[in-house]
């Protein structure tokens, strides 16, 4: 099993590399320039300016020397400064990776947690009527369009009933104690939701068929011929054998967390990573694009180790190599 | 399509008076009062300033659409700094809502007769945040920044183009010499200063004070929230206008409708609409029991850059052609709802460089055929399209995605040129890559938007042959020696009255010309809390005048009675 760790580890190096390489070169191969500005800018450097703006931040360097540069200062966990404010990227990406982290952890909790019950109950018994119900709500609630479902909440719980705040982490004066807490909760309603619905009828329908395929399987059948009830039977035996893709996809979606989502985030102005990255690609700020993408390639990669030392764990035939 | 550069009105009255040094009024600078609109919104200039009597307190709670890059005085780039830095830093000299040059920071200067070098003397009771005097140190300090090719000083260092030296005359009094006498200089006086102290012995562009500025201001930072709010309360040391709220939030709402809920909610005092929720704001009982309307026109205008280097624009009756195919009328009426002025030049109408008696080329489709006609573009192929010499008169319209408006121009020239025989595509570009190949002349068409950061009406930078790109932002690479040596003319003619005269001849020879296609003068539209008072709108919009959002105030809750 170390050996196995370790043999995935080393070969992540590689793959961070080129991810890295291709990351760049997407981004200077682009058309746009950090010395334009984006569209809100006062005054567009030109001429000269833009000329001196190049050389400060090294933009008229060749390609590869600016490559070297960048990876010369990441080995030394030095991800640069942004061209934007000149603060250290890492700094940047510290202020906005917890709030992401807290709005998509929720999100991605809440949506497993629904979508295990659910998909059994479903599977249980295929073409039930719980089972077209819920697959036909759920279908509807996979396409339904973020944007459009976020401003309805916010008519809703906020215009109308003015029950949840339309925007933002806190409030002003968000209190103390268990008002805070509270406070924070309420903030999260909102975007929770928009981010939550969509996983959570991907993963209910995956559970359901999962199930469903294992509840006719002989296994089952034996199970049931030993006594065990029907609920045993679904919940202990079937479920279990369910769950194994369901490990797969987690660790797909795990890098999500860090990831954000820049519709959500700007419609409720959270102030996460989805708007950085977004802000950055509009201003083409280099050292924060490329940083942020190397985050998402750690925890990508990352994730997806996680998951197959899960799947390892949880299948005896990964472990001993007999499958994948 | 939101391009921004500096654009043009007033200066011609401006040098007088800036370098009068005019003493500063306390009060708003009253020019001609109109009455608070009461249902229906005003379009034009409001000044409320004097009524009231004004009340003292409260928080005004603003929308920032991004977050402030800096408040670092010296390395602002965008919109949000420039709202928050206003009531934080004082300019050396600042435009009224009239464009006229007030003394501000700067208690008067001096211009030496050749024109090249101008003398600033401070105010005496200006002091900084910490209590230190301001001092021309700090002035010279602060130049010195603005023109070190390591800084970038994008909105500042264009102002500073003939700079040749600046030096501290005594502690008060400082001197700066420029290589070239330059008309519009007066211009380059509305700036901030930087403390010397707080950056001695420290990287400018990392130093603690870019985030946590000092204030010489009215109001000092209190809190930066990233990606959520700016917060200010009163400077205790603030010297001159006071301004009339205690605290004044900003929020940091990317978002449009979420912004404009929290307006009717009542969570925010003013915000900015968009065509969008101006038509859904008028409909909007909640807006309407809440809230006001104030529409204005300022410097901005749109117009489609036409590449004059392209043998499809080269000759000027194709441009004139071009320009009387766009039905400038049906955009007022239509996409604008009568709220937009038709312009003839690159100017807006309040722009004294603004000649009226210029008439706008009509909409004339059977003249823009003979024009082509007469340039040799005619269909020798049969297939539709006009050609001349093999080529096909097609192109590419490109637009900024996410300017539906320009897009919606776009799509109508494109549909009045397809009748006469020409192809126009119109193309959305992301818009860093849209500014590229606009600035580096590397397109046919595109749709633009001038937004004014200073009344400046010198069109020199924009429209003379010299700056064609890459030495300049010419884009359209408009070059008319006629033309031309106006432009040198103006930025020599010191006399106000001569200046205009000339502005106004070239204003006539860019309607002929049509080095572009100049679109409208569009108004700008404001959600206000009824309660706020004290508004007064102006070429510059709001907040490029002083004393600006200062002269705001709150009407108790209660009795507001009207608006």
């Amino acid at each position: 099993m170390i050996g196995y760790i370790l043999r995935r580890l080393l070969l992540a190096i590689p793959t961070l590399f080129g991810i890295c390489v291709i990351v760049f070169l997407l981004l200077h191969l682009a058309p746009g320039s950090p010395t334009a500005g984006g569209p809100d800018t006062l005054r567009r450097s030109s001429g000269r300016a833009a000329e001196e703006m190049r050389r400060l931040y090294a933009l008229d360097r060749p390609l590869p020397e600016q490559f070297a540069r960048w990876i010369g200062r990441v080995v030394r966990l030095d991800l640069g400064e942004s061209f934007v404010d000149h603060r250290p990227v890492s700094r940047r990406i510290r202020e906005a990776l917890p709030h992401t982290l807290v709005l998509n952890g929720f999100a991605l909790l809440l949506a497993f947690g629904l979508a295990v019950p659910l998909g059994v109950l479903a599977g249980g018994k295929p073409e039930g009527v719980f089972d077209r119900l819920s697959g036909t709500a759920l279908f509807a609630l996979y396409s339904l369009p973020t944007f459009w479902a976020a401003l309805l909440l916010q008519t809703l719980f906020s215009v109308k009933l003015r029950w949840l705040p339309l925007y933002g982490v806190s409030a002003d004066a968000p209190g103390a104690g268990l008002d805070a807490v509270v406070d924070r909760l309420a903030h999260l309603a909102l975007p929770v939701t928009c981010l939550t619905y969509g996983t959570l009828a991907f993963v209910a329908r995956l559970v359901r068929s999962g199930v469903a395929e294992a509840r006719a399987s002989d296994y089952v059948l034996a199970a049931r011929a030993r006594g065990a009830s029907r609920v045993q039977a679904l919940w202990r035996h079937a479920l279990r054998n369910a769950l194994l893709p369901l490990i797969t996809l987690f660790g797909l979606l795990l890098p999500a967390l860090l990831s954000g989502s820049v519709i959500v985030e700007r419609i409720f102005a959270w102030p996460g990573l989805g708007r950085l990255y977004f802000d950055s690609i509009l201003a083409r700020d280099y050292p924060v694009i490329m940083g942020l993408s190397l985050v998402a390639a750690v925890a990508m990669l990352a994730a997806t180790l996680v998951a197959d030392i899960a799947l390892a764990a949880a299948d005896p035939r990964v472990r001993d190599g007999a499958v994948g | 399509m939101k391009r921004a550069v500096a654009a043009g009105a007033l200066a011609l009255l401006s040098l007088s008076i800036g370098c009068g040094g005019r003493q500063e009024s306390g009060a708003a600078p009253a020019p001609r009062p109109t009455r608070t609109p009461r249902v229906k919104p005003v379009l034009g200039f409001l000044d409320e300033s004097r009524e009231g009597p004004a009340v003292d307190g409260g928080t005004l709670r603003r929308r920032l659409d991004g977050e402030p890059t800096t408040l670092n005085a010296v390395l602002q780039s965008s919109a949000p700094e420039a709202q928050v830095l206003q009531y934080v830093q004082r300019n050396l000299f600042d435009f009224d809502a009239r464009l006229n040059l007030v003394a501000s920071l700067a208690e008067g200067c001096e211009v030496s007769p050749d024109g090249l070098a101008y003398t600033v003397t401070l105010r005496p009771n200006a002091v900084w945040e910490d209590g230190r005097p301001v001092l021309a140190r700090d002035a010279v300090f602060t130049i010195q920044k603005i023109v070190d090719p390591k800084i970038p000083s994008n909105v500042f260092k264009p102002l500073f183009d003939d700079f040749a030296s600046v030096e501290e005359v005594d502690a008060r009094r400082f001197r700066v010499h420029f290589r070239k006498a330059y008309a519009f200089r007066m211009m380059a006086f509305v700036f901030p200063l930087l403390p010397e102290h707080r950056f001695a012995g420290k990287n400018f562009l990392k130093a603690p004070d870019n985030r946590a500025p000092l204030s010489d201001g009215p109001y000092r930072v209190v809190a930066w929230k990233g990606q959520e709010s700016v917060e200010l309360e009163r400077n205790p040391l603030a010297w001159g206008d006071r301004g009339h709220f205690d605290r004044i939030i900003f929020r940091i709402l990317p978002d449009n409708t979420t912004a404009y809920r929290l307006l009717t909610g009542g969570d925010l005092e003013v915000d900015q609409l968009d065509p969008g929720l101006t038509r859904r704001a008028a409909a909007d009982p909640e807006f309407g029991s809440c809230c006001r309307l104030v529409e204005f026109y300022n410097l901005d205008y749109n117009y489609i850059a036409l590449n004059n280097r392209s043998p499809l624009f080269a000759d000027a009756r194709v441009r004139r052609a071009v320009t009387m195919l766009l039905d400038r009328a049906s955009i007022v009426r239509n996409l604008y709802r009568g709220a937009a002025r038709i312009v003839s030049g690159p100017w807006a109408p309040d722009s004294p460089a603004y000649d009226p008696s210029v008439a706008p080329l009509p909409f004339d489709p059977a003249k823009a055929v003979r024009l082509f006609e007469e340039a040799g573009w005619r269909d020798t192929n049969g297939n539709g399209i006009r050609d001349r010499d093999g080529r096909e008169f097609e192109f590419d319209l490109l637009v900024s995605a996410g300017s539906e408006t320009g897009r919606q121009i776009d799509e109508m020239l494109s549909a009045e040129l397809a009748r006469v025989g020409v192809t126009a595509r119109v193309r959305a570009v992301e818009w860093a890559a849209f500014i590229e190949k606009v600035d580096g002349g590397q397109f046919e068409a595109a749709s633009l938007a001038w937004s004014a950061v200073d009344p400046n009406p010198d069109p020199y930078p924009y429209w003379h042959s010299s700056q064609c790109p890459p030495n300049g932002i010419n884009d359209g690479c408009y070059a008319s020696p006629e033309a031309d040596r106006l432009m040198e003319e103006a930025r020599r003619e010191m006399d106000p009255g001569k200046r205009t005269v000339l502005l106004h001849r070239l204003h006539r020879i860019f309607r002929d010309d049509a080095p572009a296609v100049f679109v409208v003068n569009a108004a700008q539209r404001y959600g206000f809390q009824r309660r706020v008072r004290g508004l007064v709108t102006s070429p510059l919009g709001f907040f490029g005048i002083w004393p600006g959002p200062l002269g705001w105030w709150q009407a108790p809750a209660g009795g507001t009675g009207s608006p």
